[in-house]
C-alpha cells in the first residue's frame, strides 16, 4: 500500500463570489496528479489552500501524514511553482535560487553548492549569474522550478506550468517533470489543457465551479465521464438527449430527431445523455456490411484540418464530429455535400450518468 | 511626428501655450537678473546660510518621515480595512488645505500649548522659530507626495511575487525587505524627491510657524516686501538653480537605479 502523501478532507473556502466546495483528495506518494478545470474554476485556489497562502474555512489538509491545516507555509513541506513563475526581477538566477536557503539561514558556502547542484540538474548552471529579464520562457521555468526543489519539498505544486511556455519547449519541460515525478516527489498539478492530463497524469480530478466531480486514472475518467463537463474537456463533442429503450433484449438509445442507436449490454435510466467519442466513429464511401453495428448513411458538412488529423461533420439525422487521420481522409476522397456513411460500435456509444 | 491635422495642430497649440506660461516667467526673471546681481546674492551670508538651511531642514524632515511614510504606503497598497478611502482621504488633506491655514494648525500643535510644543518643552526644546518647528511644517505639507507614490510603487508590485517568496520560506518581514521594498524602490526614490522639493518650496506653513530662522522662501518674501523686486530677484534665481542641481541630481539617483519595471514587463 503506498503511504498517502497529500490528503483533503472536505475543503471549503469562500473566496469572495466563488466557493470551494468539500473538496477532498487522496494523493499516494509519487503521484502525478493533474488538477483540471477553467480558469475559474478554483483550481489555482486549491494549489494556494494546499500551499498554505490561504486557509480553509473548515476541512483538513494533511501532508506526509501530517495534519498542516494551521501550519505555517514554510513547514509544510510543499513547493509552488506559480503560472508565470514569479521569478524576482530584482535578483540574478542565483538569488533567485539561492533565496529559499537564505531565507532558512543556511551557510553561504552549502548555499553556493546547492544552488550549483540543483543548477546542474536543470541544465541551467550557465545562467547562474544572469540577470533574469531576458531569460526564455523555458528557462525561467527551470529557474523557477529550481528555487523550489531546492528546499526538497515533499510534494511540488504547479500552476499551469505549461501554459506560458512556447510550444517547442514544451516536450522538454513535460519530459523534466516526468523525469522529477520518476524520482519519486509526489506533483499536483493544475491545468486547463485536457491533454496535458492524458500526457502526464497517472490521477486526475476535474475541478467545476469549486467543486470536485470525478477523479481517477485519466483514461478511466476521459472513457466514463461522469458529466457532459468531463466529456467536453476530454474533447468529446457528440451529444445526444435521448431516451434509452430495451427492444426485445436489445438497448438503444433513441435521440430527439428519432435516430435510434444500438447500445451494448447494461442498464440505462429512462432518459439521459449519451456520448460518442470521436475517433471511435468510420466513415465509408459506400454502404458497409455491418450487422452488429451502428450505421447511418450521412452527408458530409464541413471539413476542417485538427491536430489529430481531419475533423468531418457529418449530418445523419443528428449532426456527428468525426476525427479521421490526413491518410484516412486521403483514401475516402470525400468533399464537403458528399455522402458517405458512418458506423460505430455499440460500445463506442456511453450513456452519462444524470445531465451533466 | 505628429500628423499636421487640424486637431493636432490645436492640440500642439494648446500645450505650447501652457508650456510657455511656465517657461516665460522663469525665464524672464533669469534674464531680467544681472551677473552682478546674482555674485551678490551668492556673496551674501543671510542667501547662502537661508538656502543651506532650507536644503537641510528638507531634506532631515523628508527622510526621517520616510520612515513612518514608507508603511504607511505599504499599508494602503496592500491592506484592506474599513474607511480605507478616507484614511486616503485624510492623506491627501495637506495638498487641498491653504498653506497658511495649514502653518497655523501646525503652529498650534508645536507652540508651548500645543501637545508637541509641550512634551519639547520637557526636555527643552522649542520647537516655535526653531529648524524642527520648520521641518514639521515643511513635512506637514509634503508627506502625501512620499505616501502616495510609495503607496502605487507598493501596488504595482506583482503581489504572486510576495506570495512566491511566501511559499519558499521568507516571513512577511523579509518578504517586506528583499522583494516589496526593493521592486518599489524607484517609485520610493522619486515620491522622496517630491518630498524633499515640494517641502523645500514651502512659504505658507513655513512662515507661520518660523520667520527665523530665515528660510530661503521667507527671505525671498523679506527681500521683496522691504526693497522690492530688484532686490528678492537674484536670490530666488540663486535659489532655483540650487533646488534645480538638487533635483536633478536626485532625479539622476532614482533613474540610475535599476529600472525593475522594464523587467517585471518583460516578466509577465
Amino acid at each position: 500500500m503506498l503511504k498517502k502523501m497529500l490528503r483533503l478532507e472536505g475543503i471549503n473556502k469562500k473566496l469572495g463570489n466563488f466557493r470551494l466546495t468539500d473538496i477532498s483528495i487522496n494523493i499516494p506518494e509519487g503521484e502525478y496528479f493533474v488538477l483540471l478545470g477553467r480558469s475559474g474554476s478554483g483550481k489555482s485556489q486549491l494549489l494556494e489552500l494546499i500551499a498554505g497562502l490561504k486557509k480553509p474555512d473548515s476541512g483538513n489538509i494533511w501532508i506526509d501524514n501530517q495534519d498542516v491545516t494551521n501550519k505555517k507555509i514554510q513547514n509544510r513541506k510543499t513547493g509552488l511553482v506559480f503560472q508565470d513563475y514569479a521569478i524576482f526581477p530584482n535578483m540574478t538566477v542565483y538569488g533567485n535560487i539561492a533565496y529559499p536557503l537564505r531565507c532558512r539561514k543556511t551557510e553561504k558556502n552549502i548555499i553556493r553548492k546547492k544552488v550549483e547542484h540543483i543548477a546542474g540538474e536543470l541544465n541551467i548552471a550557465h545562467l547562474l549569474d544572469r540577470v533574469t529579464y531576458n531569460l526564455s520562457g523555458g528557462e525561467l521555468q527551470r529557474v523557477a522550478l529550481a528555487r523550489t526543489l531546492i528546499t526538497s519539498p515533499k510534494v511540488l505544486l504547479l500552476d499551469e506550468p505549461l501554459a506560458s511556455v512556447d510550444a517547442s519547449l514544451r516536450d522538454d519541460i513535460r519530459r523534466l517533470l516526468r523525469q522529477l515525478n520518476k524520482k519519486g516527489i509526489t506533483i499536483v498539478h493544475v491545468t486547463h489543457d485536457y491533454r496535458e492530463a492524458i500526457s502526464l497524469a497517472s490521477c486526475v480530478g476535474v475541478i467545476h465551479n469549486g467543486r470536485m466531480i470525478q477523479s481517477g486514472p485519466p483514461d478511466y475518467v476521459f472513457s466514463n465521464p461522469v458529466s457532459r463537463f468531463v466529456a467536453r474537456y476530454s474533447g468529446i463533442r457528440n451529444f445526444y438527449k435521448v431516451r434509452f429503450i430495451n427492444e426485445r433484449g436489445i438497448w438503444k438509445a433513441i435521440s430527439h430527431s428519432k435516430a435510434g442507436f444500438i447500445l451494448s449490454d447494461g442498464s440505462y435510466p429512462e432518459d439521459g445523455i449519451l456520448i460518442i467519442r470521436s475517433d471511435s466513429i468510420k466513415i465509408h464511401k459506400n454502404k458497409p456490411v455491418l450487422p452488429d453495428q451502428n450505421c447511418y448513411s450521412a452527408v458530409v458538412r464541413e471539413i476542417i484540418p485538427s491536430d489529430y488529423g481531419m475533423e468531418i461533420t457529418v449530418d445523419a439525422g443528428e449532426r456527428f464530429f468525426i476525427d479521421i487521420t490526413r491518410d484516412e481522409f486521403r483514401a475516402l476522397q470525400i468533399a464537403e455535400m458528399s455522402e458517405v456513411w458512418i458506423s460505430f460500435e455499440p460500445s463506442a456509444a456511453v450513456a452519462l450518468n444524470g445531465s451533466g | 511626428m505628429i500628423r499636421q491635422t487640424p486637431f493636432s495642430l490645436l492640440m500642439l497649440f494648446l500645450s505650447s501655450l501652457v508650456l510657455l506660461f511656465i517657461l516665460a516667467p522663469l525665464l524672464g526673471m533669469f534674464l531680467h537678473t544681472e551677473g552682478y546681481d546674482l555674485l551678490e546674492a551668492v556673496n551674501d551670508s543671510d542667501v547662502r546660510q537661508s538656502i543651506w538651511l532650507t536644503l537641510w531642514v528638507s531634506f532631515v524632515a523628508t527622510f526621517i518621515f520616510a520612515f513612518a511614510c514608507i508603511p504607511l504606503a505599504w499599508i494602503m497598497a496592500r491592506k484592506e480595512f474599513p474607511l480605507k478611502s478616507m484614511v486616503q482621504g485624510l492623506i491627501d488633506l495637506p495638498v487641498v488645505l491653504p498653506h497658511t491655514a495649514a502653518g497655523l494648525a501646525v503652529l498650534g500643535f508645536i507652540s508651548r500649548d500645543g501637545f508637541l510644543g509641550k512634551a519639547a518643552d520637557t526636555v527643552g526644546l522649542t520647537l516655535v522659530n526653531n529648524p524642527a518647528g520648520i521641518a514639521l511644517a515643511m513635512a506637514f505639507v509634503s508627506v502625501p507626495f512620499l505616501i502616495n507614490s510609495a503607496r502605487d510603487g507598493f501596488a504595482a508590485v506583482p503581489e504572486r511575487l510576495e506570495k512566491a517568496a511566501l511559499t519558499l520560506g521568507a516571513s512577511p518581514s523579509r518578504v517586506f525587505f528583499t522583494i516589496s521594498l526593493p521592486i518599489a524602490w524607484r517609485s520610493i526614490i522619486t515620491g522622496f524627491v517630491m518630498m524633499f522639493a515640494r517641502g523645500m518650496s514651502e512659504f505658507g506653513a513655513v512662515v507661520m510657524v518660523a520667520y527665523h530662522p530665515m528660510i530661503a522662501p521667507v527671505l525671498i518674501y523679506e527681500r521683496f516686501s522691504s526693497f522690492g523686486l530688484a532686490w528678492a530677484r537674484p536670490v530666488s534665481v540663486l535659489f532655483i538653480l540650487v533646488a534645480l542641481v538638487f533635483f536633478i541630481f536626485l532625479r539622476l539617483i532614482s533613474i540610475n537605479r535599476k529600472n525593475f519595471s522594464a523587467e517585471k514587463n518583460a516578466e509577465t
